[in-house]
């Protein structure tokens, strides 16, 4: 009942056809330099970010930012000996409640803002990058771009299942506006960059 | 009880009003400075706006789109003219799916349904996962800010609830200390809940796809975990294509507290392998608002919040007064489409000072609405109501020493500086019935003119 009489109403009710705007990207254009502008960003939103020069050092590096790790998953192909879990798409979700830190291999990162896409390409379970206690996102440092419209236009073609930008650690303030890093997602988030 | 009522009783703890509005009003402040940071903000707000009217002149159009590429995808899709309806369609899907415990993350559309006293009665644990609904739910109490639900709360009553409802220790109110309990209890709750409901912040016609916004994780951790999720959403969250997603995130955290973006913006566009997932769109008055020529861009609203924290009124009168569940100044402007007799003090609640459409990201032009729904208050509703409601805002507030103080010095201000017609036009509720006091000091003439003289 209510799927006809909502359309019907909307029908009777709404104005005449408005066009749809077009945006103007040119607007848009800013003389910057995406590294520094990413990495300023990364910080600003509570994230923490590491250059590289090779991916050879990763493992280490990674190492030494989470010392205490034990359970650890890596989806982020990039051949380290670190993972100490392996799933699939048949784990249950339930069974990553333990997982200390989760590395995952971003497709993008955007400037503007210091978000990072992941997809489920990229990572079996969805509420891997969120149910780690930390996470780590690998990207390369060519993969970034200026904003949120070419963002979009970047994953235009992809298979849609789910995905996200992901912006800094989990946060909240909503005790007193006093901001606390650590909400009910990751504690952390790393962005290693090479 | 009038807007006037409320806000006097809120006022009643001048400390914590005057933290309320402080507070606020840094958000305000960091909205500022992060919207001045993007270039072309002003040519996105345009679209955005441009947008959202296309939205309206074509919603059945987009809603018929909208709702065959997500069952293409594998998602249920549900009508609900009101919230009774929608209520009973969450109770079929979760009776079908034999589920008992149920996460919830923001959504506003729910509180407005009243949901959760609804799937209580049934017998069914309903838990907010957003820390300030949280806070709000063991309180018993509902959302004072649509952004922040508990800003009307202090670290020391958040101590006390969590003391009483989840066994903190005592802690001073101390928030990382109290933030970390809540995360290990509501842990345990996603980890053993069997359904997830979630808002939507936008639905994409094109996709069939939603979008969730949070900072905290809760929607992800909720719906991901459960086997059922369900979203609810009413029908003006629908965007027309994905590549807008562009123009409307990159609006909303920056509009709402000043980040560049949520946290968490998730793309919801197919269940996961062996879940499934719900959309439940509602009407709920929405189509009528849409009838309203004069009211129909304030379903344009992505609800950011950053009305709120602009106006002068909302800061010092706080979210409860407005006795609705969407407040401040656009819940002033949705809330007398519901029930006019009820909030018909609401429109009257307001400088018409224009901050809140100066800041809105999709330029409802709030102010005007809110105008223009006096005008209608004051020819519609029987005018003993509307005399004494009036008469309560401006009788209420100068008789009430702490709220004359910051009332004062709006009012004065329009006494000193506002043209005698506007002061005494009887749609102004600081003038109408009521002779205003006498104002010492330079008229508007004499004011403007030295004020000339001094700028050279
Ligand atoms: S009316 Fe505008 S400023 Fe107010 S909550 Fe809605 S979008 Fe934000």
């Amino acid at each position: 009942m209510g799927r006809e009489a909502i359309l019907k109403s909307v029908k009777e009710n709404k104005p005449t056809l408005i066009p749809l705007p077009m945006l103007d990207l040119n607007n848009f254009k800013e003389d910057i330099n995406l590294l520094e502008e990413f990495k300023e960003k990364v910080k600003l939103v509570g994230g923490s970010l590491k250059e590289l020069s090779s991916s050879e050092t990763l493992e280490n590096e990674i190492k030494k930012l989470y010392p205490n790790a034990k359970e650890i998953v890596d989806c982020s192909n990039q051949s380290t000996s670190l993972a100490t879990v392996t799933i699939s798409e048949g784990t249950n979700p339930k069974d990553l409640q333990n997982i200390d830190l989760a590395i995952i291999k971003g497709e993008f990162g955007v400037s503007e803002n210091g978000s990072v896409w992941i997809s489920e390409n990229t990572f079996p379970i969805r509420v891997l990058p969120f149910i780690t206690n930390d996470l780590v996102i690998i990207l390369e440092k060519e993969k970034l771009c200026l904003h949120m419209h070419d963002a979009f236009s970047l994953i235009s073609e992809r298979e849609r299942t789910f995905g996200v930008f992901i912006s800094g650690p989990s946060k909240t303030a909503d005790i007193e506006q006093c901001l606390v890093v650590g909400a009910q997602g990751a504690m952390s988030l790393s962005v290693f960059l090479f | 009880m009038t807007h006037a009522d409320k806000a006097a009783e809120f006022n009643k703890n001048e400390a914590k009003v005057n933290w309320h509005d402080k507070a606020l009003w840094y958000v305000r402040e960091k909205r500022d400075k992060s919207a001045h940071g993007v270039i072309g903000w002003e040519h996105i707000r345009d679209v955005a706006s441009g947008i959202k009217a296309n939205v309206l002149s074509n919603l059945d159009n987009y809603l018929i789109e909208f709702e065959k590429n997500a069952l293409n995808n594998g998602i249920k899709v549900h009508w609900a003219s009101d919230a009774k309806e929608h209520n009973e369609i969450v109770s079929k899907i979760l009776a079908d799916n034999n589920a008992k415990k149920v996460v919830k993350s923001k959504s506003m559309l729910t509180e407005e349904c009243h949901l959760n006293p609804h799937l209580e009665a049934q017998d069914i644990e309903v838990v907010d996962t957003d820390l300030g609904e949280f806070i709000v739910q063991i309180a018993k109490e509902t959302p004072s800010h649509i952004v922040l639900p508990a800003i009307h709360k202090t670290k020391e009553e958040v101590d006390d609830l969590f003391q009483e409802h989840i066994g903190t220790k005592p802690s001073e109110g101390n928030p990382e200390y109290l933030t970390n309990e809540a995360r290990k209890h509501l842990r345990n709750k996603f980890l053993n809940a069997d359904a997830a409901i979630t808002g939507v912040n936008f639905a994409i016609a094109e996709t069939g796809g939603i979008v969730v916004c949070t900072n905290e994780g809760n929607a992800d951790m909720g719906s991901h975990l459960a086997k059922v999720h369900i979203a609810s959403m009413g029908i003006e969250k629908i965007i027309p294509k994905e590549e807008h997603l562009g123009i409307f995130l990159r609006l909303l955290a920056r509009s709402a507290t000043g980040q560049p973006i949520t946290t968490y913006s998730s793309l919801f566009n197919k269940p996961a392998e062996g879940k499934e997932m719900h959309i439940v769109i509602v009407d709920n008055g929405r189509t009528e608002q849409l009838s309203r020529e004069d009211f129909r861009a304030s379903l344009h609203c992505i609800r950011c919040g950053a009305c709120m924290n602009t106006c002068p009124i909302y800061r010092r009168s706080g979210g409860h007064s407005y006795d609705a569940t969407i407040p401040g100044p656009i819940g002033s402007i949705l809330s007398p489409g519901k029930d006019l007799t009820k909030h018909s003090s609401l429109p009257f609640a307001s400088t018409l000072c224009g901050s809140c459409s100066n800041v809105c990201p999709v330029k409802i032009n709030i102010h005007e609405q809110l105008y223009k729904w006096r005008q209608v208050i004051v020819k519609d509703v029987k005018q003993p109501i509307v005399k004494k409601s009036i008469l309560k805002v401006a009788g209420g507030v100068l008789a009430n020493r702490k709220l004359y103080n910051f009332s004062g010095r709006m009012a004065r201000f329009m006494l000193k500086y506002a043209p005698r017609f506007i002061v005494y036009s009887k749609l102004n509720a600081w003038g109408k019935a009521r002779d205003l006091p006498e104002v010492k000091g330079q008229n508007f003439d004499q004011w403007y003119k030295v004020k000339r003289k001094n700028n050279g």
